[in-house]
């Protein structure tokens, strides 16, 4: 479980994230929702450690995270997918998953086997460079280095970006059986709050840096003015 | 054929490349660093020479060569390290002449500080080979057991690194470092020791290079003995792109090769004209080097 | 009320410098040195006065920009009458290093980039007075020195047009080649430039007698002449200070500051880039070329190992250890230049270390390069950037 505590974050003058607090319960997935600029991204990379906070805590079950550089708190079971994916162009697939798996307690082979299995695309490219890839395929890719680890928590920031629904829906479809199947905890920033609150348990809503809403996600979807004022949704 | 490799062009083209090797692995040691750090280590041959020194100046009573030169490269890995460490670390995300100028700084340091220990005269390092060219026929073939020396030590250090960086997990991270720190550093990568180790790796590359360079009976181990090597290797790391390591092994040769030409027919004092007006001209003809791809410099 | 105000202004300023020619009168021996004291005090008074007036330099900035040069020269060339030999060679030469020095910190603080060979262009400047000279040794002094300019402008040309495709690092490298190169291709030239013994001056730098004549008819022509020069190397370090004073203010200025914070950005603007960038390199190597120049007739020679690679580093040091990119930085470096020398010789004195141990020879190399170091780490906008701060502190209490 990951609890956020009182969490305030800034950036110069600029106020990120105030006071956000709430938790993301075990092998559940959890979704952060919220337009541009709504702190989504910060409060990840506040989470993984990119970002020290000016306030609050972040703690994975009984263990603080802040404080701890990135590359520790990896080690601690904290996968993060960037946002645009951060998959290494120059790199083939194989060596983008060969450098996810070094801190993993698995032999590299098992691990390779295992996400080939689960994203068969990056076994046909193993050695293909990344850039070859399509965007669909990046983000497999950059979800694969992750999980390769053997992460307890995920974090992914906006996978869907600039996907085709069709992909997009695949790819829930994908976290939703990783996470069910494996119990990984997932923490899900979404700009896209339709497709993520179809697959999320619970959901969070931030508002310019500010959590206005934490609620079991078909709460959220079904709140007339979320949706309309902070969600942008409109149908 | 006998008189064809002793004649004065196949000279020229053995000479070029003897030459032509230490601006190889000069430009080689300049992009394990720009790579990482986006910095373009002026004082690299400063520090390279001070690598010497300490191998060769401070042991030269008691030991032969080849401790020398494993000593050399030791001081260089520590020279490395703690330059990255206690002046480049302070220097990552400042405004880009910050770091030239600081490294700038250190190389004027270096120098005088060595001037200030072993004096401005030439020293004269034990040569392990003969400088003296084959014969054939009677007639010399432009190469000596010292030049083969210098070209098979380049050889295996450019392989080595090739090896290190391309089949080795560390390798693999030292890569990752350079292109995407921040990935790695999500993905467990410790980068800022892949920095440190870079910078180590580099400067061990360049006291091998120095102790080529000193070795040669004709240049002799002096403070200043690396600037002008550095100044051909830089111009061989630009024309080739100080992207690619490729780039700075065939550029270096390449240079190597005509301006030991220029020299032999044109004039010996035209041969740094030369190669600056070919690092203007590809400099503007291929900003990014000949040898690599080029990529657009965004908003 | 504004009139009222100049009023008052020049009518303290008028009883000043009643009261500084009355004083030169009174303090002064013969008559002449008296006349001249005065209309140097009149001078220095009356361009204090306007300069001092903030709505005369927002209506008049390249007035006021003259005024303030001229006021400099003017208070400089007096304090040089009161020096001895040895200090007006010092500030001699300091002058005109102050002169490379405004150039590199037009290059930098407009365009962001950065030369390791201003050195070399000095020495382009160098030869070509003392090549001149040797030709033609009629050729009035201002003329050679501004052939010295154009010569070290070509130059910068030539090397400076990479710059409109590439910055930073790439060109640093580019002029650091050239400053290693430089030797060589003065040998290359070597039935010009004389080789390595390098040139002498046909005769040197004199004063002219009417000048001479007028101040002290009775001295020798050699304590003359080294006012003489130290006067000339004020004057054209004031020329080139007012001239840069307008370029760092002027359109072209701003634009090549919007080029070093955001080349992108500027292009967008509309500013030819590349142009800017190439101008910046021109005139940098111009105003190293003017210094040289002025250098070889300071020491009535010229001698390649003088621009030698160690020289360019200095130039680099002195330029950060003042400020780079401001005016007030080229000319605290210029100072220190001045007297580096005496201050580590007295240095060396103190400490009981041999004059001519390889230590002392060294210790120029040390302190430079390790301020430099230590400088751009700690306080990279140097002792003009600190002394700014710490004004605007104070007076924001």
């Amino acid at each position: 479980m990951i609890s956020v505590t009182g969490l305030s974050v800034s950036y110069g003058a600029v106020q990120a994230l105030r006071d956000v607090s709430f938790g993301a319960a075990t092998g559940e997935i959890t979704a952060v929702l919220g337009a541009n600029g709504a702190g989504k991204t910060t409060l990840l990379r506040t989470i993984s450690g990119l970002v020290a906070p000016r306030a609050g805590t972040v703690a994975l079950d009984e263990t603080t995270l802040t404080g701890r550089r990135p590359e520790d708190i990896v080690r601690r079971g904290v996968g993060h997918v960037p946002e645009g994916r951060g998959v290494i162009a120059e790199f083939t697939v194989e060596e983008n998953l060969r450098l996810g798996a070094m801190i993993s307690p698995m032999p590299l082979r098992d691990g390779l086997d295992q996400q080939y299995q689960w994203f068969p695309v990056l076994g046909e490219r193993r050695k293909q460079a990344a850039a070859t890839l399509s965007g669909g395929e990046r983000q497999m890719l950059a979800m694969a280095r992750a999980l390769i680890a053997k992460p307890s928590v995920l974090l992914l920031d906006e996978p869907s970006l600039g996907l085709a629904p069709l992909v997009t829906a695949q790819l829930m479809h994908t976290v939703s059986e990783l996470c069910a199947s494996t119990g990984l905890t997932v923490i899900l920033v979404e700009q896209n709050a339709k497709s993520a609150l179809r697959i999320a348990s619970r959901a969070v809503v931030l508002y310019l840096g500010r959590l206005v809403a934490d609620d079991v996600a078909e709460v959220v979807a079904s709140d007339d003015q979320l949706r309309q004022y902070y969600l942008g949704m409109v149908e | 054929m006998s008189s064809f490799l002793t004649s004065r062009n196949v000279a020229d083209v053995l000479n070029g490349i003897t030459n032509g090797v230490i601006y190889s692995l000069v430009a080689l040691s300049l992009v394990l660093v720009w790579r990482s750090t986006r910095i373009l280590n002026f004082a690299q041959g400063a520090m390279a020479m001070i690598a010497t020194y300490v191998g060769f100046a401070v042991l030269a009573p008691t030991t032969n060569y080849w401790v020398s030169m494993v000593v050399a490269i030791l001081a260089g890995l520590l020279l490395g390290g703690l330059t990255e460490r206690v002046i480049v670390r302070g220097l990552y995300g400042k405004p880009e002449i910050n770091p030239v100028v600081a490294m700038v700084g250190f190389l004027l340091v270096l120098e005088s500080v060595a001037a200030a220990i072993w004096s401005t005269s030439s020293r004269g390092l034990p040569t392990p080979f003969s400088m003296v060219d084959w014969q054939l026929n009677h007639k010399p073939v432009a190469m000596s057991p010292f030049a083969l020396y210098e070209i098979v030590t380049a050889v295996i250090v450019m392989t080595v690194i090739a090896l290190l960086f391309q089949y080795t997990k560390l390798g693999l991270r030292l890569r990752a470092a350079a292109l995407a720190p921040e990935v790695s550093r999500l993905l467990g990568v410790r980068v800022g020791r892949m920095l440190t180790l870079g910078w180590m790796l580099s400067s061990a590359v360049g006291a091998i290079t120095a102790v080529l360079v000193a070795s040669n009976y004709f240049t002799g181990l002096t403070p200043t003995a690396m600037d002008g090597v550095f100044a051909f290797g830089f111009i061989a790391a630009a024309i080739g792109g100080l992207d690619s390591p490729v780039g700075a092994l065939l550029s270096g040769i390449s240079l190597g090769i005509i301006l030991q030409f220029v020299g032999d027919y044109l004039n010996s004092n035209a041969i740094i004209l030369v190669a600056l007006g070919m690092l203007v001209v590809s400099l503007m003809v291929r900003p990014n080097g000949v040898f690599t791809r080029s990529a657009q410099r965004r908003v | 009320m504004r009139g009222v105000r100049w009023n008052q202004r020049i009518v303290a300023a008028v009883a000043l410098a009643a009261a500084a020619v009355l004083a030169s009168w009174i303090g002064v021996g013969t008559a002449r040195a008296a006349t001249g004291l005065s209309v140097a005090a009149v001078v220095a008074i009356l361009g204090a006065t306007l300069i001092s007036s903030r709505e005369f330099r927002a209506n008049h900035p390249v007035v006021a920009r003259a005024a303030i040069s001229v006021v400099a020269v003017d208070v400089s060339l007096t304090v040089t009458g009161f020096f001895s030999a040895t200090v007006n060679s010092n500030l001699a030469i300091g002058a005109a290093m102050s002169i490379v020095l405004l150039g590199l910190s037009f290059l930098t603080g407009s365009s962001g980039q950065i030369s390791i060979g201003n050195g070399a262009f000095m020495g382009v400047g160098a030869f070509t007075v003392a090549i001149w000279a040797n030709h033609h040794a009629t050729t009035p002094i201002a003329v050679v020195l501004i052939m010295s300019v154009l010569a070290g402008g070509v130059v910068g040309l030539l090397l400076g047009l990479p710059a409109t495709r590439l910055r930073g690092p790439y060109l640093a490298g580019m002029t650091l080649a050239f400053a290693v190169a430089f030797g060589a291709i003065l040998n290359l030239f070597g039935s010009w430039t004389g080789g390595d013994s390098g040139l002498q001056l046909p005769h040197a730098v004199n004063a002219p007698t009417w000048v001479v004549n007028f101040f002290t008819p009775q001295t020798s022509s050699l304590t003359t002449n080294s006012v003489w020069l130290v006067d000339v190397a004020i004057v054209t370090a004031g020329i080139a200070l007012f001239f840069m004073a307008n370029l760092f203010a002027s359109r072209t200025g701003r634009a090549m500051r919007l080029v070093r914070d955001n080349d992108v950005a500027a292009e967008l603007v509309g500013i030819s880039l590349p142009r800017a960038r190439v101008m910046a390199f021109i005139v940098s190597a111009a105003y190293a070329a003017l210094g040289g120049g002025l250098w070889t007739m300071i020491n009535n020679a010229v001698t390649p190992s003088t621009y030698g690679f160690a020289l360019s580093i200095t130039i680099l040091s002195l330029v950060v250890i003042g400020g780079i990119g401001t005016i007030p930085g080229a000319i605290i470096g210029g100072l220190i230049y001045a007297f580096s020398a005496n201050v580590i010789a007295w240095f060396t004195a103190h400490t009981g270390l041999n004059p001519q141990g390889n230590v002392a020879s060294q210790l120029n190399g040390i302190i430079f390069g390790g301020l430099l170091v230590l400088t751009i780490l700690f306080a990279p906008t140097g002792i003009a950037g600190f002394v700014r701060r710490r004004w605007l502190a104070w007076r924001s209490r």
